[in-house]
This record gives structure tokens, sequence and C-alpha cells, in this order.
């Protein structure tokens, strides 16, 4: 048995290197696939979550099976080049669908039994992908025997027409009545000139040859539920909708340009004749585009629905979580999505500068204090402002020996470098959305007998629920001007910035949240290495409150972040609103204790890769959880949030000075 | 000071160096010393830039019959490569101290071209050198004897500087930068890498090509773990390797898949990769 856990960080690297773009891996249960089956879909490889087989080779040759399939043509099939490549399917009885379905959807409803018909396209396909695959890729051939053998070992290929291929390519004698029909037919798509238009006229031939001999279990299915591989198709041709669509708008314009211009001209003119001819033009083109702006925005939503949100442009990592009542570690279980904060063009940045102006000199205070960074004498220089006495009297030994010395004779006093690397973690949970207490909190409600308070946890907030109701009481209060806690962490983040890049130090600034296991958010302000500019701070002024606080697999994931620059001294400081908790971090919904351990956890594990971690929280009752999460006066509470940007640089200077 | 020895190549150049051209690259170089403007070759290791450099030399002198003994000084640039090293020094002979040339004062002297490797690995003092040399002026100054040495009318200084893996303290300054006039290199594509490899280490073409895909899968993963994606030279040197008996897999493993990253999930990554392009062993 393999689980794709254990594999699926290479494979990843795998699947990148032959794609040739970076695939997130999901297990295939997340899509409506086969237990068996390989999809890719824009951004995402699905496998499946477990094979009962010995050689890990397996994964690898279905992992690039979907990728072969985009390679070798096997995704944009066109139902008007099948007619004119088959011409004998234009007399069939051409299949009438109530809403635009994919153009294989329309071939297998050429045919009385789509359902056999879209087995047997499938199968061909599967069998020309395969031959094309290993001419380009020789090495996969051993794994792919493998996976044909597991795939007709295990029984997980039920369908008669997929195991009759499924023999043909693991060599087996054509001994059925099917597999006499079929082996035949599969062996015309071997050829490298085979492409899908041909696996196609297999179908065609096949269904008709196997279409005379009922016995064989081809019960009719006239409906036929939407494949993995179709809603892939149906993706892929999204893509080529959406660059019609950009066509669309410009010719538009083009066409908008020129009317404008004659519009000008004709007034000028006093005619007005020909005008009424364009703006029929016009109107039929935005006629059509709008047309197809529609037919797409009902595709994506069709298209999100079966495959998932598209996460464009974020890369996924998983993470270990720490399970305190199995005492070990969950493998795998968190996956995190690292996506770049893109600022908004009309972002309001004078909050941050004034924030930062006005703390400057506060925040820079404790850092100055630091900034004398002591010098080491080097030996041995070119030059210097002192005599290295050693190397002289090593040169005067060369001398009398004969020998050419060196002149390297000088010493002199550099400055030493600041060798630090410091990680920024935001909680940008839902919570943070509540405007700043001025008056002191009514006293805490008694904790139970666990350690967990028992007031009600608005941190954890259901995306998905009407929280009207919950939050009534805050939305029909009409004080806009009220500051939030976000915009105090994104403040502090900006005096931070700015106080560290006078330190010359180098960090990042990122935000965290998500909801749910799967779907851990981490949103990068500034990189390590990226340098601080007005992009930088439009990014951090675009943090926003979003769902919840799952703070295991971000620390885990900021460390390999830190682990990963090299530098001598590295930081993690953590900024949050309130106690780690997620909809299902820990069996038990609204237990924290679970969240608790696995945190502390991630900060042990920091601790011991040599990391500097600090949490600040400015939530009031942090003192219940914080001593039992963070190491021994690693922590702060924040009375005062306004404190929150001086306290953070405090914070900073002692554990870097 | 042997280090210093060590990082310097004085080319004859006796037989023409192979090197393929991948776009307009000769034609400009030949442009640019005709009339003496500094070069400067930007791009990732081992895609060709000192090879580019050796053709060059060896089409500009030795093709045209001038009869220089070294018309290449190579000079690879590091930490401990001073001004003294490039210059010259006196060296002590018996009970004389006498002066010896470095290679950039010989390159100067005889109008040959002056290749340095990796120019911000060098110390400071070396890029003063430079400037005097790159300009109209073309002097170079040598404080030790006071001597001003004009160039001599063939000498060009060419430069090479990979942007990749430098750190931002070890930039190339604009002052210097903007003396050249820069060729960019990259990997070559498929077609032309395979035919590369081939012809350097004298394999036949549909091998030459299984490790052309394989250098191109690999540059796929350019952010992982290794700063710049597997070079021309190494995919060279795996060809030489299965060339010298040596099983294709073993060749890559230790040219390609251990040379690149020492990280173990990239390794098996990049070992998956080798073992999937390149044709299967037969059990």
């Amino acid at each position: 048995m393999i689980a794709l856990a254990d594999v699926e960080q290479p494979l990843a690297l795998f699947a990148e290197g032959m794609n040739g773009a970076y695939l997130h891996i999901k297990t295939s249960d997340a899509l409506n696939a086969g237990p068996a089956d390989a999809v890719q879909t824009r951004d995402t490889l699905y496998l499946p979550e477990a094979i009962d087989a010995v050689e890990p080779g397996i994964y690898r040759a279905l992992a690039l099976q979907p990728i072969a399939r985009r390679e070798f043509g096997g995704i944009g099939f066109e139902m008007s080049t099948a007619y004119a490549r088959l011409p004998t399917l234009d007399r069939l009885p051409k299949p009438q669908a109530l809403s635009r379905p994919s153009d294989r959807w329309l071939f297998y409803h050429h045919f009385p039994n789509p359902r056999l018909a879209a087995e047997l396209f499938e199968a061909f396909e599967r069998v020309r992908i395969d031959a094309a695959m290993c001419r380009a890729y020789p090495g996969i051939r051993p794994h792919l025997g493998a996976c044909h053998q597991y795939l007709h070992g295990s029984g997980l290929v039920i369908s008669p027409v997929a195991r009759s291929l499924l023999r043909f390519q693991l060599g087996e004698p054509d001994t059925d009545a099917m597999s006499q029909v079929l082996h035949p037919l599969a062996k015309g798509l071997l050829a490298p000139s085979a492409d899908i238009y041909d696996a196609a006229a297999a179908t065609q031939s096949a269904f008709l040859l196997l279409g005379a001999e009922p016995g064989e279990a081809l019960e009719d299915a006239l409906t036929l539920e939407a494949t993995a591989a179709e809603w892939a198709e149906r993706e892929a041709r999204l893509e080529d909708w959406e660059e019609e669509l950009r066509q669309a708008d410009g010719h538009l314009l083009a066409v908008e340009m020129l009317e404008s211009e004659q519009l000008e001209a004709t007034r000028t003119e006093g005619g007005g004749g020909e005008v009424r001819e364009d703006e029929l033009d016009i109107k039929r083109i935005k006629a059509e585009r709008d047309q197809l702006a529609r037919r797409i925005g009902l595709e994506r939503s069709a298209v999100r629905d079966a495959l998932g949100d598209e996460d464009a442009g974020a890369r996924s990592y998983r993470y270990d979580e720490w399970d305190f009542h199995r005492h070990g570690y969950r493998r795998n279980w968190c996956r995190l999505f690292e996506q770049t904060l893109n600022p908004q063009d009309d972002a309001d940045l004078d909050a941050i500068r004034q924030a930062i102006s006005a703390w400057r000199r506060q925040a820079q205070q404790p850092l100055e204090q630091i900034k004398p960074q002591g010098y080491r004498r080097c030996w041995a220089l070119p030059d210097g402002d002192e005599i290295d006495l050693n190397a002289v009297v090593a040169a005067r030994q060369d001398l009398r020996a004969g020998r050419s010395p060196s002149e390297r004779l000088y010493s002199r006093r550099e400055k030493v470098h600041r060798d630090v690397c410091a990680a920024l973690l935001v909680d940008l949970s839902a919570s943070t959305d509540d405007p700043v207490e001025d008056d002191p909190p009514a006293p805490a409600p008694p904790s139970d007998s666990n350690g967990h308070s028992a007031r009600p946890t608005p941190n954890l907030r259901d995306p998905y629920e009407d929280d009207s109701t919950l939050w009534s009481g805050v939305s029909e209060s009409p004080a806009p001007p009220k500051r939030r806690i976000i915009d105090v962490q994104k403040e502090a983040a900006g005096v931070l910035a700015a106080a560290l890049e006078r330190l010359g130090d180098s960090y990042g600034i990122y935000g965290f949240s998500g909801y749910g296991r799967d779907c851990v958010e981490f949103y990068v302000a500034k990189d390590l290495r990226q340098t601080l500019n007005a992009r930088t701070l439009a990014a951090i002024a675009a943090m926003q409150p979003k769902r919840s606080t799952r703070m295991g697999p971000a620390i885990r994931h900021a460390v390999r972040k830190l682990n990963e620059s090299g530098n001598a001294l590295k930081v993690l400081l953590i900024i949050s609103d309130g106690f780690p908790q997620d909809c299902d971090y820990g069996p038990v919904r609204g237990d924290h204790e679970y969240g608790l351990h696995d945190t502390a956890k991630a900060l042990a594990e920091a601790a011991s890769k040599g990391i500097e971690t600090f949490c600040v929280t400015v939530d009031r009752s942090g003192h219940d959880y914080l001593k039992r999460m963070c190491p021994q006066a690693r922590y702060a509470v924040i009375e005062e949030v306004e404190d929150l940007p001086e306290a953070l640089t405090k914070v900073y200077a002692a554990l870097t000075g | 000071m042997t280090a210093a020895i060590d990082a310097i190549n004085f080319a004859t150049l006796d037989t023409e160096p192979f090197y393929l051209p991948i776009g307009d690259e000769v034609a400009l170089f030949e442009a640019a010393y005709a009339a003496r403007l500094p070069v400067l070759l930007k791009g990732p290791t081992g895609c060709g830039k000192t090879r580019f450099i050796e053709h060059m030399a060896w089409r500009l002198y030795r093709q045209r019959r001038k009869a220089l003994e070294v018309p290449l000084v190579t000079i690879s640039c590091h930490e401990d490569l001073t001004a003294t090293d490039l210059v010259g020094r006196y060296l002590l002979k018996g009970d004389e101290t006498l002066w010896s040339d470095g290679p950039l004062t010989r390159a100067v002297r005889t109008g040959a071209i002056c290749y340095l490797d990796e120019i911000v690995e060098a110390r400071k003092d070396t890029t003063v050198l430079i400037h005097s040399l790159t300009d109209h002026r073309r002097i170079l100054p040598i404080d030790k004897t006071g001597e001003l040495v004009s160039a001599h009318g063939d000498f060009l200084l060419v430069i090479s500087y990979n942007p990749g893996y430098q750190s931002i303290l070890k930039d190339l300054k604009h002052s210097t930068r903007q003396r050249f006039v820069s060729l960019d290199f990259d990997y070559p594509g498929r077609e032309r890498e395979a035919e590369i490899i081939a012809r350097e280490a004298h394999v036949d073409e549909s091998l030459a090509e299984r490790l052309a895909v394989i250098g191109e899968k690999v540059r796929n993963l350019g952010e992982h773990g290794f700063e710049e994606g597997v070079s021309t030279r190494l995919l060279i040197y795996a060809a030489q390797l299965i060339r010298n008996g040596i099983e294709a897999r073993r060749a890559a493993d230790i040219a390609l898949v251990a040379a690149v990253s020492d990280d173990r999930t990239v390794q098996a990554a990049l070992a998956d990769i080798v073992d999937t392009v390149l044709p299967a062993t037969d059990p």
C-alpha cells in the first residue's frame, strides 16, 4: 500500500518539471473521478489517495498520464473537426442538447448508447496517449506496465471495454469476442501519427461492430454524467473562450473608436446615412460579446462547481499536524496555499504612512540601541590601518628563504554585518474586523476546568453561515470611523517594516487565515528578499479580515521560509487577536485544546530549528492560553492595542540585540 | 597566491573551439570588437559563455592569421583576487627583485582579449583598473612601477556576470556595468542543446536528445532548492560518462541529480524525471 501523502512531495516536483508549470496535487475523491483515475485541470493534478501496490513508479505513471494527455492532443476535441474527419458521423442523428455541453458529450450522443461510446472513446484515447507517452518518455514504460498490471489486478477498472483494452496493453491475447473487435482497432492507435480523431474513428467502428453482437453487458445508459476528463476538457475550452472574449473586447474597442471618429466627421459634414449601419454592426458585435461573456460566466460556475475554486498563482504546501489525543503527527494533514497579496490600485496608504511617521521615534528607539554593530579586526589584508605582525614575520621568513613574500601585511577593523532574518505573521481571522475597544473590558468570564474560556468565541466565523444575526449589533451601529483590530495590526506591520528597513535586516511580512485543514491561506505582503516600497505598503494595506486562525501550518510555513533564508539569526513574530481555532482544528468544534497543542508543537519545532519565536496578542484574556502555548517568556499580551507598534519593535530589539 | 595562478588560463587556441550560435551573438561580438567596445556576457552558469569567448577569440585571431601566441587570457575571479594579482608584482629571483607582469598587463601589452569571468566575485579594487581600460583612455596604471601602460590596439576587455545567484551585496555597480555592451546568454532550446551535447560528448543523437529533454524538464523546476537549472555543461558531462561505459541512469545520477541539488526531495524528483525520460533498461 502506498499513500499519496508519502510520495507527494517528490511527485509534485516531478509533475511540475514534466508539465512546465506548478500543479497542486490533490486526491481524486475531491473530484467525482474513479478510484484509479488521474485527472489534470488547469492547476491541479488529482490522483488516487492510495494504491494497493508496492511499486511507487505507478504513481509516477498515473501522474504523467494526464500531463501527457495535454501534451499529445488529448484536450480540445472539436465536433466540427470530427465531422470533417469522420464522414459517416454526419449521417447519424444529431443529438439535441438544451444546455451547451462539451463537444465530447455531443460526440457520445451520436450513438444510441452514449455511455458505451464514452467508455470506448476514453479507453481508446488512453491507449493512444499511453503509446505517445512511451515514445516521448521511454523510461516510463516499465512503470506504466506495472500500473496497467495493478489496474487489471485490483479490479478497480470495471467497464468491460476498459478491461479489454487494458488486456491489450498488457499484451494478452484477444480471446473473447469483444477483444477481437477492440484489439485490432487499438493497434491502429499505436502509430505516432494517430490523434484524438483516430480514437474517435475507432470508437465509431467499434460501436458498429459491437452493436451487431449483443450479449455483452451493454445496458442502455441514456443519461451520462460528466466524467472528470470531460470537466478538464470543458475547463480547457473555457480558456479558449476567454481568449475569444479578449479578442472581442479588443475588436469592440477598435470599432467604437472608429465609430466616434466617424461620428465626429459626419457631424462636421452634416451627413448621417451610413452611421446607422455602423451602429447596427456595433450592436451586433456587442450582443455577441455579451452572449459570450454570459456563456463564460455560466460555464465557469459549472466548472468551478465540479472542480472547486481555482487558486490562480498560488502554490500549495502540505504540513503535518500534531494530534495531542493520539500523541502523534497527522501526516500531510493540512494544505496551505501561499498567495501574494495584490495591492488594490486605490489602496489608502495614508493610515499606514501616518502611523509610520507617528511611531517612528518610539519604534526606532529600541532598535537604535542595537545599532552599534561592533567591529572585528581582520588580519592579513592587502591594506589596512595597522600592520599585521604575524604576516610581517612570515614575509621576512619568505624573503630569507628566497621565496616571494605575501603582500597581505595589514590588519583592519571591519564592520560586522548583522545576519538577521525576521518573519512577521499577522492573524487575519474574521475577528480582527472587530473595533478596537476603548474602555476596559468587562471582567473575563470564569474559565472552565479545561482551562479554555467559556465566553463566546467570535474569532471563528463560518463563512457559509449567515452571520447577520451574530453581528447585527455591530453592523447596525453607525460608527464607520471606528478603528478595527486589523487596522492596528496593519499599522504595526508598517511601522515594524519601516524600522527594520533602517536596520538593514532581512524580513518578511505575511498574513494567514483559512477555513478547514485543506484550505489554510498564507498571504505574502512582503517576502524576505523583497525591498520595501510603496507596493509593499499597499500590499500590507490590502490585508483584510478573512476567516479562521489555524496557526500551526502558518507557523510551519513561515519556519520553512526562514530556514531557507540561510541567515544566522532567525526570528518569527506572531501577532494574533485570539487563540488558534478553525472549523476542524480538533475533533470537537469549539474545543481549543487541540489547536493550542498543535500551535505549541509548531513553535517547539521552530525552536528546535534555531528560530526565535514570539507571540504578541491583543486579546486581553491571552495570558490563559499563551502561557501554555508559547515557550517561557516568549509571549506578550498587549493591554492597549495602540501600543502594538512600539511593543513589536521592543520585542524585536530584545530578540536580536 | 597559488589560488590566483590556478584561476588564470592562457589559451593558445590552436584548434577551433566548437560553438553553436543561438542567435546573432557572433555578429554582435564581431561588431563590438571592431569598435573595441568592452563586452559583458550575462547568463546562467554552464550555458556557454566561456566557450563563446574562446570561439570568438579563435575567430578573431586565429582565423585571420594573427601571430599572437596567446590571444585569450581568462581570469576566473574570486574573493581573494586583488588588483596585484591582475597587474603584476615584484618577484625575487636569486638576489634580484624583478617585476613580473600580471595576466591583465600581459593582455594589455600584447593586444589579447582579457576575459574576467564572474567579475563580481573579485575584490572591489579590481574594478578601478577596469574603469580606465574601458573608456576612451584605454590605459592601465601600474602604481608599483609608476608605469602607465597604453593598451595595444587589439586589446579587448570582456567580463562575465551571472545575475542569478549573486546576492544583492555583490551586484555589479552601475558605473561599471554601463561601460560594457552586454550580451545575454541562456540555455539553448531542446534541439540546439541536443546538437551541442552530441557534438561535444561524441554521443549519438538520440541519447543527446534524451539528455536535452531532461535538461528542459529539470529547468522547469528552477526555484526549488537549487538556484539554477541543470547546465548544458552538466548534460555534456553526463553524456561523456555514458560514452565511457557508465550506465545511463547512473551517469545522470552523479552528473545531474547529485550535482544540481542537495535537497533529498528535489533529488528524488530529479531522479524520477531522469528515469522517466531515459529509455528503459531491459530487466
